[in-house]
């Protein structure tokens, strides 16, 4: 029992995972915190479903058109909704992300709000039985394709000559810009790859749940949870932090009471910024007065 | 000597300017007073009950302003102090048949009791760390009030009794009308009060730079616990009102979607107005009214004026009346 909860975990956690990356890499990019990251999974869902079951495409179609799809619609919340405020404070940029996210909603529901969508699982086949573990095909390819998400992103950010300058733009806006970086371009590119990697988080659990216009206020909860866990800002952190909520999840779920899975990520959310806010696997710059 | 006889008659001039706009100002809370009271006779039933929406929504918004607009703290929680107050109103009266009064205590009590356990972690976590603690507080209370159903009843939420007292003045609704006005002329005006005093003064210090404020002598954290308990005070209060309102409180009431409706009657009344928060309340909540037959509309609405409010009019309405009429210019709203 113990060893079936743990490897649920990690499939739901690195989705989970894959979400908060997206995040951390939009923070760490712009530092903005992105309250609609949430509506760009859920989009994606819709986008899936809209071509592959709407439009009757095959898989493989589909979803390179839905993944171009998202890549243009966070460039364009950038073009058309972040960047016309220019050095506003914090506070707007919150709120234009959290209005953002209510259009997109409100927009799903006014044109599918009606509808219970599913979408087909993209492996059939028989669950596979380990002894004590029972894992379906499904269950494989959300971890590798998670797992390779994840990895190309890291070596991107390593060791590519583009990657560096997504680091230098990031870490020095100004600097970058002295030296012939094309900042905001690259902020653009960023929000698209937010909303790209919602895309893909989408694409593997979606099939194993519903599709709905509110599915993304519950990821958005986890991811948040998933990045408080690791420590707010860190690519790693992120990771783990997404696996290691999905393990609680299930252990919590498994052991305790079912009704407290779907509060684990709030608990987690309220101890550690109670407890440690710079997160278990962060660090913590202090500032005193 | 011509120049101080100028700065004297500067000083006269502004004394007795001041004064002028005192009485003006005097006059026109009269008349807006003499005009809330005789507004039962001008409208039928639903309208009625319309205008006692917006006065509780008035009461939301300015609580909610108190912790966004002037402690400039960015936090999610509103929804949960509003639906704290409800579930109090409801349950003391359901459970221990507490008497009305008592009731709308209760929800001022609850609400003061979830804004100081906001208030703690707003202590040491600001900025996102904050909204993200009180979005997952905010729905860890509306996971409360579905399974702690022994005692809230559950996903379908439950009636609240009537009080008999309410239906002296012809019309329940009539009878509400004047209940939640008196409450909520009552709770702004010493919201009015608190902020002009020095711990209100103490809020937009923090709001402005906190660790400046620490550096003057601001206590911080007792102007953020201050702060963020008389904000759950008033929404709270504000719920109490709603569960009597409609009669009947239930969970869905307490989520995002109110949480979206609560931001843009505060982002489009401005931050740190009074005054604006009450238009604000006052233009959104008959809009609800209108656009509750479409599925979505009513978010994608709501979503495209706040939009519109932060591109084209970042001070909202409070700004445009600062920079119109002086006589109304409230002296901490948010630059």
């Amino acid at each position: 029992m113990l060893a079936q909860l743990a490897i649920s975990g990690i499939v739901v956690g690195s989705v989970y995972a894959l979400v908060a990356l997206g995040m951390t890499i939009l923070f760490r990019a712009t530092s903005i915190v992105n309250f609609g990251h949430g509506e760009f999974f859920m989009l994606g869902a819709f986008a899936i479903y809209v071509l592959k079951q709407g439009f009757g495409w095959s898989y493989p179609v589909a979803i390179a058109i839905a993944f171009g799809l998202l890549f243009l619609v966070g460039v364009l919340v950038e073009r058309v909704l972040i960047r016309p405020l220019g050095s506003a404070p914090f506070l707007s940029f919150a709120m234009m992300t959290v209005a953002f996210s209510f259009l997109f909603k409100g927009l799903t529901r006014f044109f599918y709000g009606r509808d219970v969508s599913m979408l087909p699982p993209l492996l059939n086949g028989e669950p596979l039985d380990f002894g004590s573990v029972v894992l379906f095909p499904q269950d494989f390819l959300v971890i590798a394709g998670a797992g390779a998400t994840m990895t190309i992103f890291f070596l991107f950010f390593e060791y590519t000559q583009v990657g560096k300058i997504v680091q230098a733009a990031s870490q020095a806006p100004r600097g970058a810009a002295l030296v012939g970086i094309n900042v905001p371009a690259f902020h653009s590119a960023m929000w698209g790859v937010a909303a790209l990697t919602g895309a893909v988080a989408a694409l593997l659990i979606a099939p194993s749940t519903l599709v709905y216009p509110d599915m993304g206020g519950q990821m958005l909860v986890h991811a948040f949870a998933a990045m408080t866990l690791g420590g707010f800002g860190s690519l790693g952190g992120a990771v783990l932090g997404g696996l290691s909520l999905g393990i609680i999840e299930n252990l919590m779920g498994g052991y305790v009471s079912s009704s407290l899975v779907e509060i684990s990520a709030y608990l987690v959310i309220m101890l550690v910024l109670l407890v440690r806010p710079q997160g278990v696997f962060g660090e913590w710059r202090t500032s005193r007065v | 000597m011509s120049k101080t006889a100028d700065s004297s008659a500067t000083g006269n001039y502004r004394v007795n300017h001041l004064a002028r706009g005192r009485t003006l100002r005097g006059l026109g809370l009269a008349t807006c007073l003499a005009l809330l009271l005789g507004l039962p006779l001008l409208v039928n039933e639903y309208q009625q009950f319309v205008v006692n929406t917006m006065v509780i929504y008035a009461l939301i918004a300015v609580g909610f302003n108190v912790v966004l607009g002037y402690l400039g703290q960015l936090a999610f929680a509103n929804a949960a102090f509003f639906g704290v107050g409800a579930y109090a109103t409801g349950l003391t009266m359901v459970h221990l048949a507490l008497p009305l009064p008592l009731a709308l205590l209760a929800a001022g009590a609850a609400g003061t009791v979830a804004g100081i356990a906001v208030a703690l972690p707003a202590l040491r976590v600001q900025g996102h760390y904050l909204a993200i603690f009180t979005l997952a507080f905010g729905e860890l209370m509306r996971w409360v009030y579905v399974h702690a159903d022994a005692v809230t009843f559950g996903p379908s939420g439950f009636n609240v009794p009537r009080p008999a007292a309410l239906g002296l003045l012809g019309s329940p609704e009539r009878g509400k009308y004047y209940l939640f006005l008196a409450v909520a002329i009552i709770a702004i005006g010493a919201t009015v009060r608190l902020l002009r005093s020095r711990f209100g003064r103490a809020f937009v210090a923090v709001r402005n730079n906190e660790r400046a404020a620490a550096s003057l002598g601001v206590s911080v954290a007792r102007a953020k616990i201050i702060a963020f308990g008389w904000s759950g005070f008033l929404v709270g209060v504000a719920g109490g009102l709603y569960a009597l309102l409609n009669g009947r409180v239930t969970p869905d009431s307490f989520g995002l979607a109110q949480l979206l409706l609560n931001f843009a009657i505060v982002m489009i009344g401005g931050l740190g107005s009074v005054l604006g928060s009450i238009l604000g309340a006052i233009l959104l909540t008959g809009a609800p009214e209108l656009l509750r037959n479409f599925a979505g509309i009513e978010e994608i609405v709501f979503s495209l004026l706040l939009i519109g409010v932060l591109f084209f009019m970042p001070k909202g309405i409070g700004g445009l009346i600062a920079a119109r009429i002086p006589a109304l210019r409230e002296p901490l709203h948010r630059e």
